[in-house]
């Protein structure tokens, strides 16, 4: 019985190990495979079946895009090492703090709209059906972030106030 | 030669002394038989005699049963071990986890292309 045994329980491991063993590595390697040469856009033309064309249009849209992205991000950052400085030592919001606060907000708010003039610009570049879909899918994952942390401290606001 | 014995003179007698009548020694046989039989001394059983019988009975089935399953191990590892069978299952179990291996690469990649597209227009300040 214990020879049956092992030899079942060997018969397993062995299985066991065939297929993780080839789901790693064939997983590694076509992970590996795709990464390669993979552009910014890439993901673009696979998720929304772009044209050559239609992607050199967004690529020309993107590349105008960038230097205002990194540009407003400079100020923002900016912002925030002053917002920091103003809050340095001491215990409570002072005006200046504030102050800096709206600033900041103000400027994120910019950047936001700047960039969801860019979606919407891309979405235009796109066939209709794709360009709804992007500019849904890009809403989703970049505001909606902000929605599910705002459902959630409401939720759980909601639920303090119940007690 | 005049003085020699007769052995017919003596036969009567011999058949006399040995068996001189067959109904009377078959009654003394049986005679001595009961009288044995009465003799031997039959010892009383143990208290719960039978029951400790049938307990060794089915102690000694019991492994009859196992071996039903040890039985069964021993196809199933036969059958294991048959080399077609092996390397049929070996080939099987490979090309299955290469299939899930490049299904679940592909989106790996496809989630790791849209996370570089999301941090070249949406900084993660922004989100």
């Amino acid at each position: 019985m214990n020879r049956s045994l092992v030899i079942l329980l060997g018969a397993l491991v062995l299985c066991a190990a065939l297929l993780g063993g080839s789901y790693a590595v064939s997983r590694h390697v076509c992970q590996s495979c795709m990464s390669k040469s993979v552009s910014d856009l890439d993901w673009l033309q696979q998720e929304f079946h772009l044209s050559d064309a239609e992607l050199a249009r967004i690529q020309k849209l993107h590349e105008g895009y960038l230097p205002k992205c990194a540009e407003m991000c400079a100020k923002i950052a900016a912002k925030k090492s002053e917002l920091e400085t103003a809050l340095g030592g001491t215990t409570n919001v002072n005006p200046v703090a504030q102050q800096k606060l709206a600033e900041l907000a103000a400027l994120r708010a910019q950047c936001q709209a700047q960039m969801l003039q860019h979606f919407t610009e891309v979405s235009q570049t796109m066939p209709p059906e794709q360009g709804r879909r992007y500019l849904a899918e890009m809403q989703r994952l970049t505001l909606g972030f902000h929605e599910q942390t705002e459902q959630t401290m409401s939720g759980s606001m909601g639920h303090e106030h119940h007690h | 030669m005049g003085g020699g014995t007769n052995p017919a003179a003596l036969e009567p007698m011999n058949k006399e002394n040995i068996n001189p009548d067959p109904g009377f020694a078959e009654a003394s046989d049986a005679k001595l038989g009961a009288l044995l039989r009465a003799s031997r001394v039959s010892p009383e059983l143990p208290p719960r005699f039978h029951e400790g019988v049938w307990r060794r009975i089915e102690k000694a089935a019991a492994p009859a049963k196992s071996n039903g399953g040890i039985a069964w191990l021993d196809a199933l590892a036969a059958l294991v071990l048959r080399p077609r069978l092996a390397l049929a299952t070996a080939a099987v179990l490979m090309v299955a986890g290469a299939l899930l291996g490049v299904r679940d690469g592909n989106q790996m990649a496809h989630q790791d292309a849209q996370a570089r597209y999301l941090a070249a227009v949406a900084p993660h300040s922004l989100r």
